[in-house]
């Protein structure tokens, strides 16, 4: 098995081969579907939600954009960017009506049919994730909540997406590129696939180069979380993966660097919490 | 094909050269063989007109704290260190910017000075909506990159003028008749856009882009004064320039209040406060005069506090 398995990776702290590191992480992923967004929550103490809602406002999108959320698993950015677009389309239309004050009712009435049915505004999220697990979640979640328009799940490796060059207006990938096996493939794919002027977004965990916050933080996560992991999940060793995993994930600069060399423009970090998390953007211009 | 190959690694090389970073250990060869999605070469572009110095200002807010400034600021909007050289292959970041400020003003009188309009000037150019991100959502670098448009465009336009007067073809204005010119002239370009300037004055007064605005209006004041000539007025370059600032500033306010046909009523304004910085040359001391700037500035508020008055009070 170790013959034909190819370069040693790490799989958190542990040393193993490219094949083994891939099928780990799935059946990591698999055994933690169903309570990830209970771990979040407890984990970052229900942070991760401001986390991601920074992320939405730094991308700012307009109506008509097209979003491919990749390692969307159970769904949290593209539920967000949907809210998102909605509220502005909405705004948009306030506008719009402002305007037509010296229109006849008539005209009016006519014009609201004609938007009804694009509260979106033409824009749409697909969400792209390796583990069917995973996915299966997300549409359970979206269904739950009522997301239903403008939303399309895809089954697929983000070394390797199953879609078109040049089809995307924005790409981002949240708490998924640390999964990653092939980190630089990643990123050649997701240069691919967006369209030139199309914007890459990397939301992570990062370094953080304060020394005493980083003991705390070390302790907490090194202490806490995966007692969390047992008593939560029921799953130790996934959650003692997860903490070990942010720890060998390159930092900033070097993941900024990693960035460039796919070919992104224009590329910048945000620390968030002191470097706890740090979102990535590039241009492909 | 060869030879195509190797025009591209050139190009990419010197594309790369430029950036000047830190990371030297990170030469990618991908990158050298990739040409730009979206970054034009620059003999594909009809050559720019060359900008003038007063339009090489450096308005891009700057990268956060955290990260070494990438681009040196020259003089040269590109990248520099190698005298220039990788501007003749492809355009820079910044030039690619400055195509789509450029196209996103056309669609300023509707949307306003918004990340919306350049969004719309981005589609224009064949480029994603997204690309707005790279500024930012207030619109301070598109109307900071208007205003210096407008400001290099007045200074062509006086350049002109006084070609016209060296050749002989031109009479040479009195003083208050050129500077009268040369505020009106500056002034009217903001009438497409006058309905959402208000908009961009208090985006120009936030903190974070007082330098950047202030640097470009001295230097278009100072523009007007050096094509204004040697002209004796009694004043030193400090009153000069601040009389000059004050007409101007007060002049604009005015204009966005003013609702008379053809603006009549703020030419009008100018052409009274520029009388009045004149006999103020003939009078006393330059300590006074400057005191005296600051009185016409209090008078320009005034006026335009009650044309406010009084468009309320007709209304």
């Amino acid at each position: 098995r170790g013959l034909a398995a190819g370069p040693e990776m790490h799989f958190g702290f542990q040393t193993v081969t490219e094949e083994e590191r891939r099928e780990k992480i799935y059946h990591v992923f698999e055994t933690v579907a169903k309570k990830y967004d209970v771990m979040n929550d407890s984990m970052t103490l229900g942070i991760h939600r401001v986390w991601k809602d920074i992320l939405i406002h730094k991308m700012n999108p307009c109506p008509e954009t097209l979003l491919l959320d990749v390692a969307g698993g159970t769904g949290d950015i593209a539920f967000r960017f949907i809210n998102y677009v909605r509220s502005v389309r909405q705004r948009q239309l306030q506008k719009k009506l402002k305007h037509h004050q010296n229109l006849s009712w008539q005209e009016i009435f006519e014009s609201y049919q004609k938007d009804k049915f694009n509260s979106l505004g033409d824009s749409q999220v697909v969400v792209c994730d390796i583990n069917r697990e995973m996915l299966k979640v997300g549409k359970q979640k979206a269904q739950h909540l009522g997301y239903s328009e403008g939303l399309s799940w895809v089954l697929g490796n983000a070394e390797e997406l199953p879609f078109d060059d040049n089809k995307f207006d924005v790409y981002t990938i949240a708490f998924g590129i640390r999964n990653v096996t092939r980190i630089d493939l990643a990123l050649q794919e997701a240069y691919r696939v967006l369209k030139p002027g199309g914007r890459f977004l990397c939301l992570e965990f990062s370094h953080v180069s304060n020394p005493l916050l980083s003991r705390l933080y070390d302790l907490y996560s090194f202490q806490v979380i995966p007692v969390l992991g047992e008593v939560i999940a029921g799953d130790w060793k996934s959650y003692q993966y997860l903490v070990e995993s942010i720890r060998q994930f390159p930092p900033q600069e070097e993941l900024k660097a990693m960035i460039e060399d796919a070919g992104f423009f224009k590329v910048d970090y945000d620390n968030l919490n002191f470097g706890i998390v740090a979102i990535h953007s590039g241009f492909k211009l | 094909k060869m030879a195509a190959a190797g025009g591209l690694r050139r190009a990419g090389w010197r594309l790369w050269r430029g950036r000047a970073v830190v990371r030297c250990q990170h030469y990618p060869p991908l990158r050298a063989l990739q040409a730009s999605a979206a970054l034009r070469r620059a003999s594909d572009e009809h050559k720019k007109e060359p900008l003038t110095s007063s339009s090489q200002q450096h308005f891009d807010s700057p990268p956060s704290d955290h990260q070494p400034e990438q681009e040196p600021q020259g003089p040269h909007p590109s990248y520099t260190g190698q005298g220039g050289q990788e501007s003749e292959d492809y355009e820079s970041e910044e030039q690619l910017q400055h195509r789509i400020l450029t196209a996103a003003l056309e669609f300023v009188p509707e949307h306003g000075w918004t990340a919306e309009a350049i969004a719309e000037g981005a589609k224009t150019l064949g480029l994603s909506v997204a690309a707005a991100g790279m500024f930012h959502s207030d619109g301070s670098e598109l109307i900071l990159h208007f205003v210096s448009e407008c400001n290099t465009k007045l200074s062509k336009l006086l350049e002109k003028e006084q070609k016209l007067v060296q050749l002989g073809e031109a009479e040479k204005k009195p003083i208050d008749e050129f500077l009268r010119d040369a505020v009106e002239a500056r002034l009217r370009m903001l009438i497409p856009y006058i309905e959402k300037w208000p908009q961009a004055l208090s985006v120009l007064l936030l903190p974070r882009n007082i330098p950047s605005s202030l640097n470009l209006l001295t230097s278009m004041i100072d523009d007007i004064w050096h094509y204004a000539g040697d002209q004796s007025t009694d004043f030193n370059w400090y009153t000069r320039r601040a009389v000059l600032t004050g007409i101007y500033n007060t002049t604009e306010l005015v204009m966005m209040q003013d609702s008379s046909p053809g603006f009549e009523d703020t030419w009008r304004f100018l052409e009274n406060r520029v009388a009045d910085a004149m006999t103020m040359s003939n009078t006393a001391s330059q300590v006074q005069s400057t005191g005296e700037a600051v009185v016409q500035g209090l008078m320009g508020a005034a006026v335009t506090v009650s044309n406010a008055e009084n468009s309320r009070a007709v209304r």
